[in-house]
């Protein structure tokens, strides 16, 4: 045993050529077991030279070797705790890696460490920032999970890290964060070429650009904090039209009575086109519209409500047909088949839905029956048919589909109509 | 011990894929409730029955079901040489549009099916009714990303509805021909929220049982009905909810199967109004794939 022991020693001084201090080996010599891994040559951990944040220096090991030995038994999650004991944001999340990367040469126990950083994300409000992904990736340590030789490459190398690689490469995918060249070289770095998280960061690469831009309504990022602003995003995203003209119809203020009563006005934003305009003049003055809603509109993950100004489906509404006779001299009426070829055909063999024209739109601040009469009254302006025509008001409390006529809902807002017009 | 193990896993991939077979689904005895769905919930051990237990060896009850299944045969036959005179020349010659689903009675609802992440342990809701007109379906729910707590589930939040296949003799599946067309065609009315579309293609044997060929879907919103068209061309191919690094033009003479589904990651109800689903050949449209055919590994 004493003479492996012999042999073992002149290994090391031969592959630290001689390099050792007197001390470490005669604490090699104290110390029962063979195992000791701080004689045995230990690849060496380089930092990345991308980020090279943190200032770690092989100088002070021993110091942290202690520190280790007296945290070993900490929860990762518990770092995190411990630096974000007032407020949860970025500086302190990147404090907590900091930490984390400071403690150990080793870097001991980083999978799970990045798995609790992952699932801490959110928490702190950092899941869509690029950069403190890279922050994360730093953590593993570089070089050493390139494959050296063939046999390597061919099997998986390093199994556990480069799934966890995956993971954090999978989480971006998931919240939508696009890896920038920094990710792509802190991969490199730590995984090599052919990797499996080199290969999910192309993959993501090749696939995220190409789906950027199909959607043909893009939202804005961030949406404006201004209601206005907002309704106005919104109408003219669902009037599907250009010409519609958007209007202001209230700006959101208070208004302090002699009573020291404060009323809030709301605001209230209309749409109109011209197309709409005209059909609500060529209204039946006789039959009532109704002013329907409030509905849905999601923009991403906002939602908004609109309310909408119809009628009833009728076949007044239909498009009137112009007498062939009105005008000898030149066609009133052009039907030119407009189509690709003589005999392309390209109607479908169903009926269309059967619903009433639109007149006009708008967002209000606050949902009752006050505000919207003002934007009635608004929009009087503009259309002098409407001191005609009765409006009956068909709300729901519960938004749900278009149309979903609620009849005693409807019976309580005739009445309220009713009032509405001789308020009028 | 290691071909034990592999006699065990051999048995567990005829389990699964057994119902496939046409011949085993004539002779079992019902069916399973797994052969439609490979989910198994985390902390559950795989069932590992024989495949021999269920089938119920009875010579009369197998001879009934042959006559029966001959007999849709002869139907689909029959059907198959009268729609040659009738349809499929004309189809072919000059109809540029078709209408493949409608929304106008109950029957038409039971074509679908609706599925949601409550199957695997999710709160997501999906409802389907049909519109008081009578003329479009409202497809309406509560989209919820709280994942289930079983320790293996990492993200969930979805909603689906597939039109159910059609089964004919022998149990096979209708398989639809769309090859006379290149575009999908949609009239809706959504609420915003976007919506992917899923072609499922034939499945020739259990590789690809999983495999989907996927576009989405932007309705726009508001009060408005909107068409919206979509080219064969555009659709990617992923399997296992996973896009595939080979991808594939999209076959249109053999599918099986559409769905939609809504998975956005939005917490709060959406809301789809359907009014048909049509094809359409647009001849403008020349585009044969959408996206680029590498080969997976290139030599250097």
């Amino acid at each position: 045993m004493k003479c492996l022991r012999a042999l073992l020693v002149a290994g090391e001084l031969s592959a630290r050529r001689g390099s050792f201090l007197k001390k470490d080996l005669l604490q090699f010599q104290r110390s029962s077991s063979l195992q000791n891994s701080r004689l045995l040559p230990v690849r060496s951990i380089q930092l990345s030279t991308v980020l090279g944040t943190s200032n770690f220096t092989v100088k002070n090991r021993e110091k942290h070797d202690k520190e280790s030995t007296n945290q070993s038994l900490m929860k990762t999650e518990d770092l995190f705790e411990a630096t974000s004991i007032h407020e949860k944001t970025k500086a302190t999340f990147q404090e907590a890696v900091d930490i984390f990367c400071k403690r150990d040469i080793h870097r001991k126990g980083h999978v799970d460490f990045i798995y609790a950083a992952l699932r801490k994300m959110p928490e702190y409000g950092v899941e869509k920032d690029v950069n403190v992904y890279n922050k994360i990736l730093d953590v593993f340590p570089k070089k050493v999970f390139i494959p050296q030789n063939i046999y390597q490459k061919m099997l998986k190398y390093y199994p556990r890290q480069q799934d966890c690689g995956v993971h954090v490469l999978e989480q971006m995918e998931h919240y939508g964060v696009m890896p920038n060249k920094e990710t792509r070289s802190l991969l490199l770095e730590i995984f090599g070429d052919r990797s499996n998280p080199v290969r999910k960061y192309q993959r993501i690469m090749y696939w995220f650009p190409k789906f950027k831009h199909i959607s043909p309504y893009q939202v804005p990022t961030p949406l404006p904090e201004d209601p206005i602003g907002l309704a106005k995003l919104s109408l003219q995203r669902i009037a599907a039209d250009l010409n519609a003209k958007v209007t202001v119809h209230q700006i959101p203020h208070l208004e302090i009575l002699d009573s020291e009563k404060v009323i809030n006005h709301p605001h209230i934003v209309g749409i109109q086109s011209p197309d709409q305009q005209s059909l609500l003049a060529s209204h039946n003055t006789e039959k009532p519209i109704f002013l329907e809603g409030p509905f849905r509109l999601w923009l991403k993950s906002k939602c908004v409500y609109y309310y909408v100004l119809r009628a009833e489906p009728s076949e007044e509404n239909m498009v009137e047909v112009i007498d062939p006779e009105r005008n000898f001299y030149y066609p009133m009426h052009l039907d030119i088949d407009l189509e690709r070829d003589v005999l392309d055909d390209y109607e479908f063999d169903t009926d269309k839905v059967e619903e009433g024209p639109v007149f006009a739109m708008c967002m209000a601040g606050a949902e009752n029956k006050a505000t919207l009469a003002k934007w009635i009254v608004s929009l009087q302006e503009t259309n002098p048919i409407l001191h005609d025509i009765v409006v009956i008001f068909r709300l729901t409390h519960s938004t749900q589909e278009l149309q979903s006529n609620e009849e005693i809902e409807e019976d309580n807002a005739r009445a309220q109509a009713k009032f509405f017009k001789q308020e009028v | 011990m290691a071909s034990s193990f592999m006699m065990l896993d051999s048995l567990f991939l005829l389990n699964k894929y057994r119902w496939q077979s046409s011949l085993y689904r004539t002779l079992a005895d019902g069916y399973h409730s797994r052969w439609y769905s490979s989910y198994q919930k985390p902390g559950t051990s795989i069932g590992k029955i024989s495949p021999w237990k269920n089938v119920d060896v009875n010579f009369k009850k197998g001879v009934e079901e042959i006559k029966t299944q001959c007999g849709l045969l002869k139907k689909e036959i029959v059907d198959f040489l009268k729609d040659i005179n009738q349809n499929q020349l004309e189809d072919y010659m000059l109809n540029q549009t078709k209408v493949l689903w409608e929304f106008r009675n109950e029957q038409d609802l039971n074509k679908w099916v609706l599925s949601s992440d409550a199957e695997i342990g999710g709160k997501s809701e999906i409802y389907i009714k049909l519109h008081k007109n009578k003329q479009s379906a409202i497809l309406y729910g509560n989209l919820n990303t709280t994942v289930p707590r079983d320790g293996v589930t990492k993200y969930s939040g979805y909603c689906a509805m597939v039109s159910k296949p059609e089964v004919i003799a022998f149990h096979r599946t209708k398989l639809y021909d769309w090859s006379n067309f290149n575009s999908l065609y949609l009239r809706v009315r959504g609420d915003g929220r976007p919506w992917m579309i899923n072609i499922s293609p034939n499945k020739y044997d259990s590789t690809r049982m999983k495999d989907v060929y996927n576009y989405f879907i932007f309705p726009r919103g508001g009060p408005y009905w909107e068409e919206i068209q979509v080219p064969f061309s555009k659709f990617f191919f992923s399997s296992q909810g996973r896009i595939q690094d080979g991808q594939y033009e999209i076959w249109p003479d053999r599918i099986s199967t559409l769905g939609f589904t809504i998975a956005d990651k939005v917490d709060g109800p959406f809301q789809l109004e359907i009014d048909f689903i049509g094809l359409l050949s647009d001849q403008a449209h020349t585009e044969s794939f959408a996206y680029e055919l590498y080969e997976k590994n290139l030599k250097k």
